[in-house]
């Protein structure tokens, strides 16, 4: 429940105020966005498993970005920034459409 | 770990496949199973305030990085755009700069006029007068005086023409050819869009702007030229630059030739020499006949002006 307050506040905020993001994060911001998304749909599957854990939820929401963001990076300093790209957002896909899915079951039964 | 190991290795038909195994099957963090199983033996840590409170500021701070990511996202390409502003700014800027320095310059020439006037009215005014001459033949100072204006337009390009066909443009061989037919019909002084053509000015075309003397152009271009109206505009005539200036209308190019009464041509202000030095320097100042000196200053001027980029241009038309 901490989490979701949390989470909400924190987007209404970041709407309202609205901060400007340095230049030089701007390149990873789609890539941690994903991430983000992944977090979000284990999380919402976890919950549906039965399983949800606040601390486990908010941590790997954190890790996702900060790590997606910085194989990206990795990736731009040895050159082979759009495949390290490439390589996040397919494994993030899979995992999203996988988790959708079993989301999918839980709500629908089908 | 160990039991996922033993899995991987009692599949060794798909071994190869581990990895996108690994992704596709277990999709959900583990960490989620593992806090349900130690939640489920009594392990969990109980939950104290401090934890609460990092994970409220946890979520808060994350919440707010993802609401701001998908803003910032959304916006259209704002670097592009920034970049854009901070190049347009600098122009601008920088042509306030050119535009300020123009005018001291134009000033300080002033000031050395009058001093200079100051100076050798009084000391030597045979002196002066050759000044006077002189200044006005190397286009320094601002002169006076009935003329010709021929004013270049750009023709409307066809609608069928290609996007980069330049022939309904005034190019710069254009204007080179007018005022070295201007100069060779007795033109004493010349300008260029309130561009004085001196002995050092170049005529010629970046990309689509025609530039006199590093000063963009743009039509239309009002070539005026200060001597006798009638004689310039019938020599003019005569010369391959009046069948140069006749050509143009099959482009497009509207000419547009006027005798004025009273033309008022800006002076270039002083002009730097860095290489040029005097031959004998000594013998400036006792020039008995300056008159075939300001001939040579004149004749110098077309040549200068002519020395084109693009020679091939003037056969195509």
């Amino acid at each position: 429940m901490i989490a979701l307050i949390g989470l909400v506040l924190g987007v209404v905020a970041g709407l309202v105020i609205e901060p400007t993001v340095p230049a030089e994060l701007q390149p990873y911001l789609p890539i941690a966005v994903v991430a983000a998304l992944d977090a979000l749909f284990g999380g919402l599957r976890a919950y549906l498993d039965g399983i949800f854990d606040e601390r486990v939820f908010l941590t790997s929401f954190l890790s996702n970005v900060v790590v997606a963001a910085l194989v990206v990076f990795l990736g731009d300093q040895l050159g082979v920034g759009s495949q390290m790209t490439t390589a996040v957002i397919v494994v993030l896909g899979i995992r999203i459409f996988s988790n959708a899915a079993s989301i999918r079951r839980h709500l629908f039964k089908a | 770990m160990n039991r996922r190991h033993a899995q991987a290795t009692s599949r060794a038909a798909d071994a190869s496949m581990t990895l996108i195994n690994e992704v596709y099957r277990r999709p959900l963090d583990p960490g989620y199973q593992e806090a349900a199983a130690r939640r489920a033996d009594g392990l969990a840590p109980r939950r104290t305030a401090r934890g609460a409170v990092a994970l409220l500021v946890l979520a808060v701070a994350l919440g707010g990085f993802a609401a701001t990511a998908a803003v910032a996202l959304r916006r259209p390409a704002p670097e592009a755009l920034q970049a854009r502003t901070l190049l347009e700014n600098e122009i601008r800027e920088r042509t306030a700069t050119a535009d300020e320095l123009r005018r001291g310059n134009a000033a300080l020439s002033a000031e050395i006029a009058r001093l200079q006037q100051r100076a050798a009215s009084t000391d030597d005014p045979e002196l002066f007068a050759q000044l006077q001459r002189d200044a006005v033949a190397a286009g320094v100072v601002p002169v006076t005086g009935p003329g010709v204006r021929v004013v270049l337009t750009d023709g409307v390009p066809d609608a069928n023409a290609a996007a980069d066909d330049a022939s309904s443009y005034v190019l710069d061989v254009d204007l080179q050819v007018l005022v070295n037919g201007l100069w060779a019909a007795g033109a004493e002084a010349v300008a260029v869009n309130g561009e004085r053509i001196t002995s050092t000015t170049a005529i010629r075309s970046a990309g689509a702007a025609v530039l006199v003397d590093s000063t963009a152009l743009s039509s239309p271009y009002t070539v005026e030229a200060i001597g006798d109206a009638v004689a310039m505009q019938t020599a003019l005539a005569r010369t391959s630059a009046g069948q140069h200036l006749a050509s143009l209308s099959q482009y497009g190019i509207d000419v547009a030739m006027s005798s004025q009464r009273t033309l008022d041509l800006p002076g270039r202000g002083q002009i730097a020499l860095r290489s040029a030095r005097v031959a004998g320097a000594d013998e400036t100042t006792d020039d008995a006949d300056p008159a075939p000196e300001e001939h040579d200053v004149l004749g110098s001027s077309p040549r200068d002006v002519a020395g084109s980029s693009r020679p091939d241009q003037e056969e195509a038309r």
